[in-house]
């Protein structure tokens, strides 16, 4: 039998394994969504649509975005394990 | 470390106290040796690719305040955003092409996770010593040599992810001002913000989650097993070979003690990083890094047995059966990959630097103008992608007799800028008549073949 010592990394439990991979996977799909929609449009033509008085630089646009797209990511597939994790198990027999 | 197990002797003890000094990164090899090779390649790419310097500008600026992309001589544009679109498919068909024909090489030598692990665990073995040391200092209580120890690993990881920090910000906004900038403590808020925002991804995902990365939060390590068929390049233990396992004295004829080539020393999960142990099978937690493959091969050096217990081969080598590298799926991805990429540096060598935009004003159909003519207003956006100052000559055609007003002979845009003119397009009433579809067109003045055209309509009363 090979002891844990003998390993070279610790398990995580299952509930640090669930919040990492929400928050890593929702990054992901933040990355690619910010960049999908800023080659389409330009932050700063976008604060004027909303507020012709709203001046943001394009940075603060960039990342205004970015952040949007996460936390509406992370917010989806957060609730989506929450739900798959809290489910009730199906019976032995049902399966 | 953990002491020496009852049921082997004196020979084999001392495999085990070689074993304890060996922690996953400082296993001595083929492999490891290729594992360094590939870190300081790539990590050097990285870290030097933004000092480079093209016609007195940084070669490869990603601009995204100017939403402009510099790539060597070429300047890339938010409406260029199909070559980078391609690039994505270019790279996913790799990684699939690579995968089926040799597995994880990407997880095991190319990922950013395991190169930046690799490098965070160098800095480790610099300041807090082997395996077997470092489990020690961390047992120990706190003294001034741990503070040492631990405040110089500290410094050194959040040094270096400062700088990873920095170098990545430096891909989008000019690094040498970016420098300058921070020296002067003059740097905006929001890149001060994403230098310090990678940093700390850095710092957190090399330092302290590393292979947890790969094996929890990582969806390629998931599906990766469906582009592998039986013969793909895999890690595998022979078991054939090795089973029946255990211990047993160097002098010991193994055949006659019934025993296969496995000695049981665990020095293969011992160096795993994600600490698997490859006797089990393929799993999808290994990362490929063939630590296992230097560990079991240093071990049967000295036990005189031939290298390759654990080694790289296929599903189909295993059982006795012929490999093929040349298989049908291997054809189709590299078809694939050749079209794409010749498509793609086709395009973006014959690129016209130009681009022409027309909207027509939609608030009005036509004006009647006195002398029986017919008009129409434009918006004409006319994009300079080239980086000098050039002369367009602009005319539209489609319509009989059909004249633009609100323009010159020629009209003069900046390298890199971009020309919005409102104008007017004329006709006589005889050929107006309904809708009609029109081309206008733009010319660069010193080069014919840099020309674009751009279709729209003309509208004029309906008979």
């Amino acid at each position: 039998m090979i002891s844990e010592e003998y390993r070279g990394a610790k398990q995580w439990s299952r509930d640090k394994q669930a919040v990492a991979t929400v928050i890593w996977i929702s990054f992901l799909a933040a990355a690619v969504a910010t960049m999908l929609f800023f080659a389409v449009f330009d932050p700063s033509d976008l604060a004027h649509t909303l507020d012709p008085e709203l001046e943001i630089g394009r940075q603060a646009g960039y990342a205004i975005g970015f952040f949007f797209f996460w936390v509406i990511a992370a917010g989806c597939s957060g609730v989506t394990a929450w739900l798959v994790r809290t489910a009730r198990k199906r019976d032995a027999q049902h399966r | 470390m953990a002491g020496t197990p009852d049921n082997t002797g004196a020979q084999a003890a001392s495999m085990y106290e070689s074993a304890a000094k060996i922690y996953p990164r400082e296993m001595q090899g083929r492999f490891a040796n290729l594992s360094k090779l590939a870190t300081v390649t790539l990590l050097g790419l990285f870290y030097a690719v933004p000092w480079l310097m093209w016609d007195g500008r940084q070669a490869f600026l990603f601009d995204l305040p100017a939403r402009k992309f510099y790539l060597l001589g070429l300047t890339l544009w938010p409406q260029d955003f199909i070559y980078l679109a391609l690039l994505l498919i270019i790279a996913a068909l790799s990684l699939f092409f690579f995968t089926a024909l040799a597995g994880r090489l990407w997880c095991g030598f190319a990922c950013p996770q395991t190169v930046w692990t690799e490098a965070f665990i160098w800095m480790e073995q610099l300041t807090e010593g082997m395996r077997s040391q470092r489990m020690k200092l961390d047992k120990a209580p706190w003294s001034w040599n741990k503070l040492r120890r631990k405040g110089s690993k500290q410094f050194l990881w959040i040094t270096f992810s400062m700088w990873t920090g920095f170098t990545f910000v430096g891909y989008f906004i000019p690094i040498r001002q970016l420098g300058i900038d921070i020296v002067a403590l003059n740097v905006a808020g929001w890149t001060l913000f994403w230098g310090l925002f990678y940093g700390f991804a850095t710092y957190g995902n090399a330092g302290f989650m590393r292979e947890q990365v790969c094996k929890y939060m990582c969806p390629y390590a998931r599906f990766q097993s469906a582009m592998f068929d039986n013969d793909t390049l895999i890690i595998s233990y022979d078991a054939k070979r090795g089973e029946p396992r255990g211990g047993r004295k160097r002098s010991v004829d193994q055949a006659a003690a019934g025993l296969g080539d496995c000695i049981d020393c665990t020095l293969c999960v011992q160096v795993c990083p994600t600490g698997i142990d490859i006797r089990d099978g393929l799993q999808y937690d290994c990362i490929a890094c063939a630590a296992c493959i230097d560990a079991c091969d240093s071990v049967m050096d000295r036990m005189n047995y031939s290298r390759g217990l654990v080694r790289y081969t296929t599903e189909h080598a295993l059982h006795g059966d012929a490999t093929h590298v040349l298989r049908p799926r291997m054809f189709v991805y590299a078809a694939l990959l050749l079209v794409l990429t010749t498509g793609l540096i086709t395009s973006m060598v014959t690129r016209t630097p130009l681009i022409l935009d027309v909207m027509r004003d939609r608030n009005t159909l036509y004006r009647e103008l006195p002398g029986d003519l017919i008009e129409n207003t434009y918006t004409v956006k006319v994009i300079n992608q080239s980086n000098d100052q050039r002369n367009f000559r602009l005319s539209v055609a489609g319509v009989t007799g059909l004249t633009l007003d609100g323009v010159g002979e020629e009209v003069t845009v900046d390298g890199g800028g971009l020309l919005s003119l409102p104008l007017r397009a004329r006709t006589h009433r005889d050929n107006a008549y309904g809708i009609m579809e029109i081309t206008f067109s733009a010319t660069a003045s010193d080069d014919e073949s840099v020309s674009v055209t751009e279709d729209s309509r003309f509208l004029g009363p309906t008979p």
